[in-house]
Parts: structure tokens; sequence; C-alpha cells
């Protein structure tokens, strides 16, 4: 009998010389089943079944959990306080750090010569975002800042100031931008909206909870004024230490520049037009009435 | 005392050194062969690395490098004595993956469950018309407490139905391969360059079976469409089987004592197999007309 080399594959070798595998001799493996115990036969159980003598323990009506027997009980006697006030409603964003993004782009799941937003990212299934769940979209974490070494356009909901600084040392661009619920959908999975054949929607800006975060131009908010976005990119490089890369002569400052209109979704497709998929045409709206409201 | 149990400890790994040695008490008790099983003895033709038989396939699909191809015999149908017109690489992905019995199992067990899957369809306890409302007060009757007339207890009364549990796609796959694997290693699958016999006799087809070792009951699979004279030859015979590939099944490799494929079918089994190693996860349901599957 010949063996392999490899102790992985003995089993097969093993195979060779015992009888054919057929339906009879298959079986879970051993340990892999339990039989349920059968309650209420035989020598020991035959009386109580295991269940002692009278009352909630017999009958299985034990109370609620917490309950002392009448008596105010302790979860109760203790007032309510806001610490988890409407968890709920809270908005979530999905991590991405910035070692698996590298990873997206070595593998070629994500194409870092076109800009990179939330529909590549999911497309390369780098993310998964659910916004019937409260998502709104997805944050950079620093873990991989160290070995972040792509020149990237990227747009996501938040970063944090290790990220835009990895990303700006390569020569990138970050934004972060607001989407609503129903925008964030469309942006999520484009295909079964542009079936639908709806007009495509446009953004509506943040709410005052988070205005500010977007209109900071130390967030790389997509509300920023962008005189001061390139001040705060100078100050980011004098507090890290690293010499920022000119974008304006670099080969690819066409892709670098390109950034969304805080009311658009997907890039060279405006609010209002209609996306034929089976004739694979893009529908313009002409009225006047729909124009203003689309524009404003 | 502690003398004692260092004596004992001792024998016990003596033992255990001795046993690792011996090759055959290695085996656990379940594995090991009865002696009264009474079976032909296995006649394997050996596959020297350095012969000179050419090798008529190799593997699409790129093998992992610390894996090797597996090889075996192409044979053909048109004559007795053609059963070593040359060498065939398989994938070791799919025709030497190591043998799960268990996964077999669970996806024979899958496949008679799913056989006899009822559409059938019964309303629950909650869509059943009416039974809101108490029956009766809960005390001064002298009736039993009842809360609904739609409880399991009542005539007319309903329980939830059951669901039919999913198996997993990625297992069903692993139980084909698992039973590929078997297969060849248990020298009970063989490859045919083609499916053209000489003469649509059944006979012919019992004789070379015969001649060939090939046991009592045959399946044979293939891609394309069949020739007239296997189909007329098979038509007639109950323990030999023509199935199309995509109907391939755990059971029904099992059911059948030898395995017999054609190389078109290899190709299709090997790039169908293979593909699931590297998928990825749909993106939206399969029920819509667009997929950005490859």
């Amino acid at each position: 009998m010949s063996t392999s080399k490899t102790t992985g594959r003995k089993a097969l070798d093993i195979l060779k010389t015992l009888p054919r595998v057929s339906l009879e001799n298959l079986r879970p493996n051993p340990g892999a089943r339990k039989t349920e115990r059968q309650r209420g036969r035989g020598l020991h159980g035959g009386c109580k079944s295991g269940r002692g003598h009278k009352g909630e323990r017999q009958r299985g009506n034990r109370p609620r959990l917490g309950f002392e027997g009448g008596q105010t009980p302790f979860y109760l006697v203790i007032p309510k306080y806001g610490y988890n006030k409407g968890h709920s409603r809270q908005p979530q964003y999905q991590p991405l750090s910035l070692k698996r993004l590298q990873y997206l782009i070595d593998l070629g799941r994500v194409d870092p010569t076109y800009p990179i937003d939330l529909t590549q990212l999911i497309n390369g299934r780098g993310v998964t975002v659910q916004p019937l769940k409260r998502d709104y979209g997805v944050q950079l974490v620093e873990e991989g800042a160290d070995i972040f070494s792509a020149k990237v356009n990227i747009e996501v909901q938040i970063a944090s100031e290790g990220v835009i600084a990895a990303i700006e040392r390569n020569g990138g661009v970050i934004t972060t931008s607001f989407y609503d619920p129903i925008t964030l959908g469309i942006l999520c999975k484009p295909v079964p909206f542009f079936q639908r054949g709806q007009p495509i929607p446009k953004r509506i800006f943040p709410g005052e909870d988070s205005i500010l975060y977007y209109t900071d131009a130390k967030n790389r908010g997509y509300l920023a004024d962008p005189e001061q976005l390139s001040q705060a990119r100078q100050e980011l490089a004098q507090k890290y230490g690293y010499v920022l890369p000119d974008i304006s002569k670099d080969e690819a400052y066409r892709m670098l520049a390109m950034r969304k209109d805080p009311r658009q979704i997907f890039f060279g497709l405006s609010p209002g037009w209609v996306v034929n998929m089976a004739e694979k045409k893009i529908l313009k709206p002409t009225d006047e009435k729909l124009l203003r409201y689309y524009n404003s | 005392m502690l003398r004692l149990s260092i004596i004992v400890a001792c024998r016990q790994l003596g033992k255990r050194c001795i046993s690792s040695l011996t090759g055959e008490s290695a085996l656990p008790a379940n594995l090991r062969i009865p002696s009264n099983l009474i079976e032909l003895p296995r006649t394997k033709r050996s596959l020297s690395p350095g012969c000179e038989l050419p090798v008529l396939r190799r593997c699409e699909a790129e093998i992992p490098v610390h894996l090797s191809a597996k090889q075996t015999w192409l044979e053909s149908l048109r004559s007795r004595e053609d059963d070593e017109l040359g060498l065939v690489e398989l994938h070791p992905d799919v025709f030497s993956v190591p043998p799960r019995v268990d996964i077999l199992h669970q996806v024979e067990v899958w496949q008679r469950n799913f056989k006899r899957i009822s559409h059938a369809k019964v309303k629950s306890r909650a869509e059943v018309r009416g039974g809101g409302k108490k029956p009766w007060n809960q005390k001064g009757g002298g009736r039993a407490r009842h809360g609904s007339i739609r409880s399991p207890i009542w005539r007319g009364g309903r329980s939830t139905s059951p669901a039919a549990s999913p198996n997993k796609a990625s297992l069903r796959v692993l139980g084909l391969k698992v039973a590929l694997s078997s297969k060849l290693a248990q020298d009970d699958l063989h490859i045919l360059d083609s499916l053209e016999l000489p003469t649509p006799d059944p006979q012919y087809l019992q004789d070379l079976a015969r001649y060939r070792n090939w046991g009592e009951s045959i399946l044979i699979v293939d891609v394309n469409e069949l020739p007239e004279n296997i189909l007329q030859a098979t038509a007639s015979l109950k323990t030999v089987n023509v199935i199309p590939a995509l109907g391939l099944n755990v059971h029904s490799m099992l059911k059948h004592e030898t395995l017999v494929l054609t190389l078109e079918t290899v190709n299709f089994l090997e790039k169908k197999l293979l593909w699931h190693d590297s998928r990825f996860t749909p993106l939206y349901p399969f029920k819509l007309p667009y997929s950005d599957y490859p």
C-alpha cells in the first residue's frame, strides 16, 4: 500500500482497504447525536420524573425573572436613568479598517483608479450596510494606518484624524458625507432601484445633530468651505510630520478632484434623472417646475 | 503510593509506544474489517510514475502547490481490452478530499427528507378563523379553563405547522466531492473517453462489466446527448443506469457500486464544483434578473 506523504490525506489511504462506502455504512460522527432522555419510565423516575414534589417546580409555571415573591423587586426599586436613552434609534456606522481597505485594493476587489464610494465597497464585499437596521454608512477605522499605501479618492461617512492623515500622506483625498436612509438604500443597492424606474431623488442635508460634523473642515466634511479644507490639510500634515503631496500636479488629478454635489447620489447622475435599464438610456426632466425642485 | 503510581504510568506509556508501532491495532474497532467478510480480492493495477503511457487529460484549473493531481486510467467501451488507453489527471480538490462519512450521512438524510417535502398548507392556530374571544369565564362555570376555541387540544383547533429545515449549498457540494473522492480511492470510479458501444446488445455490456470487475450495479454519467446504442443496451438492465451530469447526486453514487464518468463529465464536474471554492456571497436575491456573479 502506497502511503501519501502529507498527513492530511492519510484517511484516503485507510479507505482503500476498508469495505465500500455505501448507503449501508453511513453514520454521523460518534458523539454528534444525543438521544433525548425519556421521562417517566422505568425504575428511577417512574414516580415524579425528576421534577421534585409539588408546586411551581413540578408544574413548570415559574414566575418571571427577577420576581421576588411579591416584594417590590430590585429591578423596579432602582429608578431609571438615561444612560442608554434612545439607543434603539442611534445611528450605526459599520467599521471598515484601513487594513481591510488595503486588502480589498490589493486583491483587485476595489479599483483605486476610480473614486471609491459606498457602492464600490459593497460590490467588492468589503462591508455590509443595512439601512433598515439604523445603518447610516461606514466609518473608516485606524487599524493598519501604518501599512496603508494606496492613493485613493474615497468617500465615507465618518473618519478619524489618524485615518485622514494616513490617506492624505499617500496623496489621496477623503470626504465625509451624509446620506439619509432612503438615498443610502439606493446607493447600497442601485440596480433594484433603477429597475423600479423611479427618478433619482435628491439627497437631504444632515439634521441638527450631525450638521456640525459635516461642515467642519477638520473632518473633511462635504459641506465645509474649500479654502478651509486646504488649510486643514496643511495643518494636519504639520501635526503628523509628513510632507503633503501636491495633488494638482498629480497624473490622476482629474480623478482625485472628483466630488459629488451635496444633492447628488451617484457620480455622473443628477437628481431627477431616470435610468432605463431595459433600453440602457437616461431620461432627463425638461419641465421647469421639476427642474426648479431638483436644483433647489 | 507515589512509587506505585509511577510504575503504573510507565507501563501505560510502554503499552502506548508498542501499540503505535504496530499498524493494525492503530485502527479503531469500528473501522476494522470483520474476519467473516466475503469479498473479491482487489486487483488494482499500479500506476508507476515513470510510465510511457500518454497523459490524455490535464486539469484546466490551477492545482494548489501543496497538492498533486490524482492519476487514473482512461478506458473505452469499444472492446474488452481497451481499459488502459492512457492516463487522466484529476483535480485533487474534487477527487481527493478527506473522506467525511458524516457529511455523506447529512447529505443523504437531507436528500431523503427533501424528496418527500409536502407543499400542502395547513392553517396555523393564528391563521384559522375565530378563536380570539375567551369561550367562557375562567371561574364559576364548573368547566375546564380555556382561552381560545382554536387551541391545539380543541376539535377544530390547530397547531403551528412544522417547517422543513434547509440544508446549506456548501455542504451539498462537499458531499459530492467526498463521494467522488471515496469512489476514486476505493477503485470504483472509471473514466471513459465516450459512451460509444459497438452493439446495442445488453449482454455485451454485462460481459464487459463482469470482465472488468465493475461489480453488481453501475451508474453511468454523461453531459452530452447519449448515443442510441447505450440507451438501448441499458433500457432492459435494472442495475445499470444512465443519468445526466446535472442529476448527479450523493444517494445515487452510493447506491451503485461503480461510478462511470466520461471525460467531458469530469471537465463539467470539476468546473462546477471548484467554482464553489472561490465564490462570494450574492448581493441581490436570485429572483432579480440582475446578478454580478462571473
